[in-house]
C-alpha cells in the first residue's frame, strides 16, 4: 500500500486520483463463500447445485440403498429363491402384527389353515387368530451360497419356526413373492447399469471419433446413427434377441440383452459428445495441446470429454429406467430372460395373465420396486442434469 | 368293448323307413323363409338331399329350436379354419363312441380293407345350390392329384400303397370306387380326421381356374392382378378348403364363411344346402350363424370370463378354472371340466440320437430311462400344479381306449428314489461332485439340460418341481427355454440332450388308428428325429435305428399297415405298447388333464364331459355342433 | 432453399438403401423362415403337415431361392408400388396393412392430443414453479405413467372397466360393431373404448413431453430479455406467452420425425394386450412367424416415414424460426 500512497497525487481542484493500474478486487473482494464457489471444482458445485432439488438428493439416496441390497440379497431375503413350500400355494400375503389381543408382542404373523375351495378350485388361508408365530431376527434359515461363493444361512428375518412368513405372497409354486423380488433386483438393476456403461463408451467413442475428424467419419457416423434412429425400437429388439443362442448359460444371455439394449441406446450419447467436440475442437486449448504434440485420443479424452463429462453422466442417467423398462418389455415379448431366471421382468411377464388381476393380485406387486426404481432415477438424473451446468 | 366316452348320447340312425317319415315332414329353416320366398332360394324339399342324414336326438340331447348366432374367440385369422373342424362334416366321420360312420357318403362298402366303394346322397348339394357328384371326386383325382404341377410329387400319402397309387372309378354320379393291390389301413381315419383328407373339390367352381378348362389368357390376367407367380397359386389359393378363407368356395359343412380376411370378425352362415335334418324335419344346423371374433390369444380367458363368447375351450387353461368359475355366475355361463385325450399332458423325450456320445450312450440305456422316471414325483406335480385332479401317468393309451392296460400307465412311475439311485449306481454313475451331483465316465457332472418351447409357464413349473427330486437322484436338471422354431432345431441337429413337450396326440386310440406315434416313423419325434428321419424318408436321410427295441417297432409299424384284420392289429398294438412300456422311450408325466370349456347358460345340447383335443374328437366336432341350440331369448 | 431440398433428398437414397439391406436382414437373422414357423405352429395343435403343400408353398413364395435373389425382387418390386404378399394372411401386404390403418391414425392422434393436453401444463407449471412441491407433485404424476409397465396397466384397466363399466374387454368397439357400417352407436362405442388405450400409451410418453418442455423453458426464463421483460414491468402471465413459450414451443416440431412413423404403427406392445385393431400387432406377429414381406414392407414404410419427418421437420424449424439456418450452404 506504501507505494500507492507515494503516487497517488492531489489534483488542484481537490479530486483524487489514482495512477495505479485498475486491480478489480480492491473494489469487489470476494467473500470467502464466493471464493470458495469460484475456486471450486466442477465436482464439486455439481454437488453444490444438486443439493438444492431435494427430491433429487432422496431419490439418490434411495437408488443408493437399492443397489446395496442387491450385495446381500441372499441375506435380506427371507426364502431361498428357489425354495418353494407346497402347502402354500397362492398364498396371500401376512400381514405382520405388533399386538396380539392389546398386548405387545413384537413382529409376528398368525398361522394360518388351508382349505381347498373343490367348487371353483381355489386355495383359501383362513387365519388361526389365537395362533401367535412370532418373527425371528438375525437368524439361521434357509441356506443359500452367497454371490455362489460359499454355504451360508444367515438371514434377517426368518419365518416363525415351524410357521411361514410371506410379506408378499407366494405364487403358483408356493414361493414368497419378496424373496423373489429382492433376487430379482439383483439382475434387473445391474442390466441397467452395466447396460448404460456399455452405451456409453460406444457413444463416446464413436460420436468422440465423428466429432472429432469430421469429414467423412463424421458423414458416415452420423448416416449410421440416421439409419439406426429411423428403426422402430421393437423389430430391432426382436431380431437382435432371436440371434441369441440358445444354449448360451442365463449369465450369458442376461449379458447379450444388455448389449441388444445397450446397441441402440448410443446414438443419442453419440450425438450429443459430436456436436460438443465439434464446437469444442475449434477452442483455442485445443489447439495448443494439438501444437504440443498430443495425440488425438489423449486430446479427446483428457482435454475435451471432461469439460461436459457432467453432462453425459447426466443423460446418461436418464436412460437407465429406459433399459430396466427395455428388459420388461422384451421378457414380455418371450425374446428376453426367460423362467427359471428370477428378473422383474420376468415376474411381471408371470403376472401378465387375467387369472392374477382378478385373483392373485399380490403378484403385481413387482411393479412397484419397478415403479420406485423408475421414478427415482428419473428425478436424479434431472436433478444431475439441472446441476450439471453450474454457472446458471 | 365299448368305448366308454363317457357320455350317454346315442345317435341312432334310423332303419330306411325313417328318413322318408322325416322327409314328408321337412320344415322350412324360418331365417330362409324370406329368400325362399323371393325364390332366391328353393325350398326345403329340393336343398337338402333326397335322402338326407337324419340325427335322432335322445338322450341328453333334445331337439332344438332354429336361429341364433354362436359367437365363439379365436386368436388370429387363420384360427377360422377352427370352423372345418367343429363343424366336423366329413365322408366318414367318427361318433362319439368312436366307430366310424358314413355322414356325407350315404353308405360306403370296403373289400378286404383294400377296395372301397362311396355312395353319394342323391340330390346333395353344395352350398352354392350345385349338385354334390363323382365329378368332384374325379377332378380331385385327376386334374389335382395327378397333375404334375399342382401335385409335384403326386397324390397324397394316404392316397398310396406301397407308392402305388389306387384304381380310381366312378361307376355313375353317385358312386366313387378305390381299388389298391393292397390293404390300405389309412384310407378311411383320413376321410375322418379332424384335418380331413379332401378327395373331393368343388370342381364347377374350381374348373374356372384350372389350365385344363380355362383359357390361359384369361388366367394369365387373373395372375398378373393378384401379383402371383402363375395360375398355380391362383388355384391353389382359391381351392383351399381347410382354410376357410375364400367366401366363393361351395362347401359341405354346416355352416359357410362369408367374411372376406382380412378381418376382426368372421360371420359363418348356415349352409342352406346342408345334408342332416332333425326328427322333426327340421334342417341342421340348428344355429344360423357362428361369429368368430378375432382377439389376441391372451385375452381370450379375460373376454370368455366377461361372457363374450357362447362356447370356448381353445385358449382357456386349467389355470383359468377359477376365474372363469368365479365369473360364471356374473356372466350367465357354464364352466365345465373336459379332458385332453392326448396320451400324456407333459413328457420329457431323452433324445437317442444327440450328438454327446456320453448322453447318448446314457440315454439309449433302458435302466438310465427308467431311473430319471421313477425320480420324478408325480404326486406332488399333480397335486401342486393341477389340484389332484389328473391322472399320474407314463406316456401311453388313456383308460377310456379298448387297448387300455393298467401296467402301461403305472410301470415305472411311482416315485421310489432309493430304486433310481440304485438303478444310477449300477451304471457305474456312484461318483459324485460336492452338490451330490452324479459323474459321468468323463467326469462330467450329470447335467442334464431340459428344452422347452416356452409356450407355457406350466413346463418349467413342472421342470422346477421335477428338478427337486432328480437333485435327490443327483441328476442336476437346467430348464432352456426357447422357441418352436429353435426347440425343434435344437432336437433334430442333436443339440438337445432332452427335451419337454406333448405326449401321444390321440390317447383314446383304437386298433384301427395308426400306431405310427409309437414307432420312430417321423422327424418330428422328439426322441428319435434321425430314426424319424430315416423311416420318412424311405432311408435317404438319417441314421438307421440301431436298438433292437427300436428296430422292432418299425418292423411292427410295416406289419400293422399291412394287417388284414382288427384281431391283428390289436395284437400289434399291443405288443408295440409293451415295448413302450418296457423301454420308457418317452417319459410321460401326467395325462387326463382337465379342459375348461365354457358353454353359455342359453346354448343347449352341449355334452358336460367330453374330450377337447383335436384328434379323434375334433374338439367340438364329434359332439355335433350342427345340433346345439339356443334358448329363444338369444335369438 | 431449393438447393438445400435437393441435397436432402439426394442423401437420403443410400441411406433408404442401407435400410432396406439391413430390414432384410434383420428379418432373415432369426433361424428358419415362414413356413417352418408355420409347420411348427401347425404340429404345436396337433394338426398333421401335408409336407407336399410345404414343398408347393416354399416355390409359390420363392423361399426356395437365395436370399440375394428375395432381396432383389423385394426392392425392384417396392420401387413398382408392389409391396410383396404375405404369407400368413395370404394377401397382398397393401391390403392387410390398409385395412387397419385408418383406426391406428384415430388412437395414435388421440394419444398425441391426450399428451399434449397433459404434458402442457405440467411442463409450464414446472417450468415456472422449479423445485416447488407442486412441481415436485406434478412431476411424478407425468413419471408415474412413464414409470408403470405398460403392458401389465393395460391389463389391469381392460380388467377394471369390465367389471365397473361393463366395456367389452379389448378392441376399440362393441363386437357387433366391427363389421357394421359407420354409424352414431358406432362412434360412442369406440369413444367408450378408446379413452383405456389412449391413457396407457399417453402416460407413458406424457413425462418424456414434461421433461423436453420444461427444460426448454427453464433455458428461456433465464435469458436476459426475459429478466429485461419483467424489469419493464410485463405481466408474468404475458411475459411467459410472448417469446420464451414459443420458442420453447419449437421442440414439438422438432418432434415430428420421431411422430411420423409412430403415428402409422401405434405403440405395438400395448395393442397387443388390449387386441387391438391396428397395426402394430400385426408387424409383431409378421416378425414373429417370419411373414418376411408383410414385416419388411412395413418397416420400410415406417423408416421412411421417419426419414422424411426429420426432413419436414427441419425445414418447419428453420420457417419459423429464423435464426435457424439450414446447412450451412443455404443462407440468404
Amino acid at each position: 500500500m506504501n507505494d500507492k500512497e507515494m503516487s497517488a497525487g492531489k489534483m488542484s481542484n481537490g479530486h483524487f486520483v489514482s495512477q495505479d493500474p485498475f486491480n478489480p478486487h480492491s473494489i469487489e473482494t470476494l467473500t470467502p463463500a464466493q471464493e470458495k464457489f469460484y475456486m471450486a471444482s466442477q465436482w464439486k458445485l455439481m454437488w453444490w447445485k444438486l443439493k438444492r432439488h431435494r427430491l433429487a438428493v432422496i431419490c439418490g439416496v434411495i437408488l443408493a440403498l437399492n443397489y446395496a441390497t442387491i450385495m446381500f440379497s441372499e441375506v435380506i431375503a427371507p426364502y431361498n429363491l428357489h425354495s418353494r413350500n407346497s402347502d402354500y400355494i397362492y398364498s396371500p400375503p401376512q400381514s405382520v402384527h405388533l399386538f396380539h389381543q392389546g398386548e405387545f408382542i413384537g413382529p409376528f404373523v398368525y398361522g394360518r389353515d388351508f382349505e381347498l375351495d373343490m367348487e371353483i378350485l381355489k386355495r383359501n388361508y383362513p387365519e388361526r387368530l389365537d395362533d401367535v408365530q412370532p418373527l425371528r431376527f438375525f437368524c439361521s434359515g434357509d441356506s443359500y451360497r452367497f454371490w455362489g461363493l460359499f454355504e451360508a444361512s444367515f438371514h434377517l428375518i426368518c419365518p416363525p419356526e415351524n410357521g411361514t412368513f410371506f410379506l408378499l405372497g407366494t405364487d403358483r409354486l408356493g414361493r414368497d413373492m419378496f424373496s423373489r423380488i429382492t433376487y430379482g433386483a439383483r439382475i434387473s438393476l445391474t442390466i441397467g447399469l452395466v447396460g448404460i456403461i456399455i452405451s456409453f463408451t460406444f457413444g463416446i467413442i464413436i460420436g468422440g471419433l465423428a466429432g472429432y475428424y469430421g469429414g467423412w467419419v463424421d458423414a458416415s457416423v452420423q448416416r449410421l446413427i440416421e439409419v439406426i434412429r429411423s428403426f422402430p425400437e421393437l423389430p430391432l429388439w426382436m431380431a437382435l434377441s432371436a440371434v441369441l443362442p440358445v444354449n448360451w448359460s442365463p449369465i450369458l444371455i442376461f449379458f447379450g440383452i444388455t448389449v441388444i439394449l445397450a446397441l441402440l441406446d448410443w446414438t443419442g450419447l453419440a450425438r450429443a459428445v459430436r456436436s460438443k467436440l465439434l464446437s469444442l475442437r475449434e477452442e483455442d486449448y485445443c489447439a495448443a495441446a494439438e501444437l504440443m504434440g498430443a495425440k488425438p485420443g489423449r486430446i479427446i479424452g483428457r482435454h475435451l470429454l471432461p469439460g461436459f463429462m457432467s453432462h453425459l453422466i447426466a443423460s446418461a442417467t436418464l436412460s437407465i429406467p429406459a433399459m430396466i423398462l427395455g428388459e420388461t418389455a422384451l421378457s414380455f415379448l418371450g425374446l428376453g430372460l426367460r423362467p427359471p431366471v428370477t428378473s422383474w421382468g420376468v415376474l411381471l411377464n408371470e403376472a401378465q395373465n387375467i387369472n392374477v388381476v382378478a385373483l392373485y393380485p399380490w403378484l403385481l406387486y413387482p411393479v412397484v420396486p419397478v415403479i420406485l426404481v423408475i421414478l427415482t432415477f428419473n428425478f436424479f438424473g434431472d436433478g444431475l442434469r439441472d446441476a450439471a451446468d453450474p454457472y446458471k | 368293448m365299448n368305448v366308454g366316452i363317457g357320455r350317454l348320447l346315442l345317435l341312432l340312425s334310423l332303419l330306411s323307413a325313417g328318413p322318408l317319415q322325416a322327409m314328408e315332414r321337412l320344415k322350412e329353416t324360418t331365417s330362409l323363409l324370406e329368400k325362399v320366398q323371393s325364390g332366391e332360394l328353393p325350398p326345403i324339399e329340393q336343398r337338402v338331399p333326397q335322402e338326407p342324414e337324419l340325427v335322432r336326438l335322445g338322450g341328453d340331447m333334445t331337439p332344438g329350436e332354429q336361429g341364433g348366432e354362436l359367437r365363439l374367440l379365436m386368436g388370429k385369422q387363420k384360427d377360422i379354419r377352427q370352423m372345418v373342424i367343429y363343424g366336423y362334416a366329413r365322408l366318414i366321420g367318427y361318433t362319439p363312441d368312436l366307430e366310424l360312420k358314413a355322414d356325407i357318403l350315404k353308405s360306403y362298402e370296403v373289400t378286404d380293407n383294400r377296395i372301397f366303394t362311396l355312395h353319394l346322397r342323391k340330390g346333395h348339394k353344395w352350398s352354392d345350390g350345385h349338385p354334390f357328384t363323382s365329378e368332384d371326386f374325379r377332378y380331385f383325382w385327376e386334374d389335382i392329384a395327378n397333375n404334375p404341377e399342382l401335385s409335384k410329387s403326386g397324390p397324397p400319402w394316404a392316397l398310396l400303397v406301397d407308392g402305388k397309387p389306387p384304381q380310381v372309378e366312378y361307376p355313375d354320379q353317385y358312386t366313387v370306387r378305390y381299388s389298391w393291390h393292397a390293404p390300405n389301413p389309412y384310407f378311411l381315419t383320413s376321410l375322418a380326421g379332424a384335418v380331413p383328407l379332401y378327395i373331393y373339390k368343388p370342381a364347377h367352381y374350381l374348373r374356372q381356374f384350372h389350365a385344363r378348362y380355362q383359357d390361359l389368357e384369361v388366367l394369365e390376367q387373373l395372375v398378373k392382378k393378384e401379383g402371383k407367380r402363375n395360375w398355380l397359386s391362383i388355384h391353389f389359393n382359391r381351392d383351399r378348403p381347410y382354410k376357410a378363407t375364400n367366401p366363393d368356395l361351395p362347401t359341405l359343412q354346416p355352416w359357410m364363411n362369408t367374411t372376406s380376411p382380412p378381418a376382426d370378425r368372421f360371420i359363418f352362415k348356415r349352409n342352406p344346402y346342408y345334408h342332416r335334418i332333425d326328427q322333426n324335419g327340421k334342417q341342421l344346423p340348428y344355429i344360423d350363424s357362428v361369429a368368430i371374433g378375432i382377439a389376441s390369444s391372451g385375452l381370450v380367458p379375460a373376454k370368455t370370463g366377461a361372457g363374450e363368447s357362447d362356447l370356448q375351450g381353445r385358449y382357456l387353461r386349467m389355470d383359468n378354472y377359477t376365474f372363469l368359475k368365479t365369473a360364471a355366475k356374473r356372466n350367465n355361463f357354464d364352466v365345465r371340466l373336459w379332458k385332453a385325450a392326448k396320451g400324456a399332458h407333459l413328457a420329457l423325450y431323452p433324445n437317442l440320437n444327440t450328438s454327446d456320445p456320453a448322453y447318448r450312450e446314457l440315454l439309449r440305456d433302458q435302466r438310465f430311462r427308467r431311473a430319471i422316471s421313477l425320480a420324478i414325483n408325480r404326486h406332488e406335480i399333480n397335486q401342486v400344479v393341477y389340484f389332484g385332479l389328473v391322472q399320474e401317468s407314463n406316456n401311453t393309451v388313456l383308460t377310456e381306449s379298448p387297448l387300455y392296460k393298467p401296467s402301461y400307465q403305472s410301470d415305472w412311475t411311482q416315485f421310489d428314489l432309493e430304486h433310481a439311485n440304485r438303478l444310477l449306481d449300477e451304471l457305474g454313475l456312484s461318483e459324485r461332485d460336492d452338490r451330490g451331483v452324479r459323474l459321468l465316465s468323463d467326469g462330467r457332472p450329470l447335467e442334464i439340460m431340459v428344452q422347452t418351447a416356452g409356450e407355457s409357464t406350466e413346463q418349467t413349473d413342472v421342470l422346477e418341481l421335477i428338478h427337486d427330486s432328480w437333485l435327490d437322484a443327483g441328476i442336476k436338471l437346467y430348464t432352456i427355454p426357447s422357441t418352436r422354431e429353435v426347440f425343434r432345431n435344437r432336437i433334430f441337429s442333436g443339440d438337445a440332450i432332452m427335451s419337454i413337450w406333448s405326449g401321444l396326440e390321440n390317447g383314446i386310440v383304437t386298433p384301427d388308428n395308426s400306431p405310427m406315434e409309437l414307432a420312430p416313423t417321423s422327424k418330428y419325434q422328439y426322441q428319435w428325429p434321425q430314426w424319424g428321419n430315416y423311416y420318412e424318408s424311405g432311408g435317404q436321410a438319417g441314421e438307421e435305428p440301431d436298438l433292437p427295441a427300436a428296430r422292432e417297432l418299425v418292423e411292427l409299424m410295416d406289419q400293422w399297415s399291412d394287417a388284414l384284420n382288427r384281431q391283428q392289429r390289436l395284437q400289434i398294438w399291443h405288443r408295440m405298447l409293451e415295448i413302450n412300456r418296457d423301454q420308457m422311450f418317452s417319459i410321460g408325466i401326467v395325462n387326463h388333464v382337465p379342459h375348461p370349456v365354457v358353454v353359455s347358460n342359453f346354448l343347449h345340447n352341449v355334452p358336460e364331459v367330453g374330450f377337447f383335443d383335436i384328434s379323434p374328437g375334433a374338439y367340438f366336432g364329434i359332439y355335433k355342433p350342427d345340433t346345439f341350440w339356443f334358448d329363444e331369448v338369444r335369438h | 432453399m431449393l438447393h438445400y431440398l435437393v441435397r436432402r433428398l439426394l442423401t437420403m437414397i443410400p441411406t433408404l438403401l442401407v435400410i432396406s439391406m439391413l430390414v432384410f436382414v434383420i428379418i432373415q437373422l432369426p433361424p428358419g423362415d415362414y413356413l417352418e414357423s408355420h409347420i411348427a405352429e401347425l404340429q404345436s395343435q396337433g394338426e398333421a403337415v401335408d409336407e407336399q403343400k410345404i414343398q408347393f408353398l416354399r416355390e409359390q413364395y420363392g423361399l426356395d431361392k437365395p436370399m440375394l435373389h428375395q432381396y432383389w425382387f423385394w426392392l425392384t418390386g417396392m420401387l413398382q408400388g408392389d409391396f410383396g404378399y404375405s404369407f400368413e394372411y395370404d394377401l397382398p401386404v397393401t391390403e392387410v396393412v390398409g385395412d387397419r390403418l385408418f383406426l391406428t391414425v384415430i388412437v395414435s392422434i388421440a394419444t398425441i392430443v391426450f399428451t399434449w393436453v397433459m404434458a402442457f401444463p405440467i411442463g409450464i407449471y414446472s417450468a415456472t414453479h422449479q423445485y416447488s412441491w407442486g412441481d415436485y407433485g406434478l412431476s411424478t404424476l407425468g413419471f408415474l405413467g412413464l414409470a408403470t409397465p405398460n403392458f401389465l396397466l393395460a391389463l389391469v384397466m381392460l380388467y377394471l372397466a369390465n367389471v365397473y363399466f361393463g366395456t367389452s374387454i379389448g378392441g376399440l368397439m362393441e363386437p357387433e360393431y366391427i363389421d357394421a357400417p359407420w354409424s352414431i352407436d358406432k362412434m360412442l362405442s369406440i369413444l367408450e373404448h378408446l379413452w383405456i388405450p389412449v391413457v396407457v400409451i399417453g402416460t407413458s410418453g406424457t413425462a418424456g413431453m414434461i421433461r423436453r418442455l420444461r427444460a426448454n423453458l427453464l433455458d428461456e426464463l433465464q435469458k436476459q430479455y426475459v429478466t429485461t421483460g419483467r424489469a419493464k414491468g410485463l405481466p408474468p402471465g404475458k411475459l411467459l406467452r410472448k417469446y420464451p413459450l414459443r420458442i420453447a414451443l419449437n421442440f414439438f416440431v422438432a418432434d415430428i420425425g420421431n411422430l411420423l412413423p409412430t403415428v402409422i404403427s401405434g405403440a405395438e406392445i400395448v395393442a397387443v394386450v388390449m387386441s387391438l385393431p391396428m397395426t402394430g400387432p400385426i408387424l409383431l406377429s409378421a416378425l414373429q412367424s417370419q411373414d418376411m414381406y408383410l414385416a419388411g414392407s412395413f418397416l420400410m414404410f415406417l423408416a421412411l416415414l421417419t426419414v422424411f419427418g426429420v426432413l419436414v421437420s427441419d425445414i418447419a424449424l428453420a420457417l419459423l424460426d429464423p435464426r435457424i439456418r439450414l446447412g450451412g450452404t443455404a443462407g440468404k
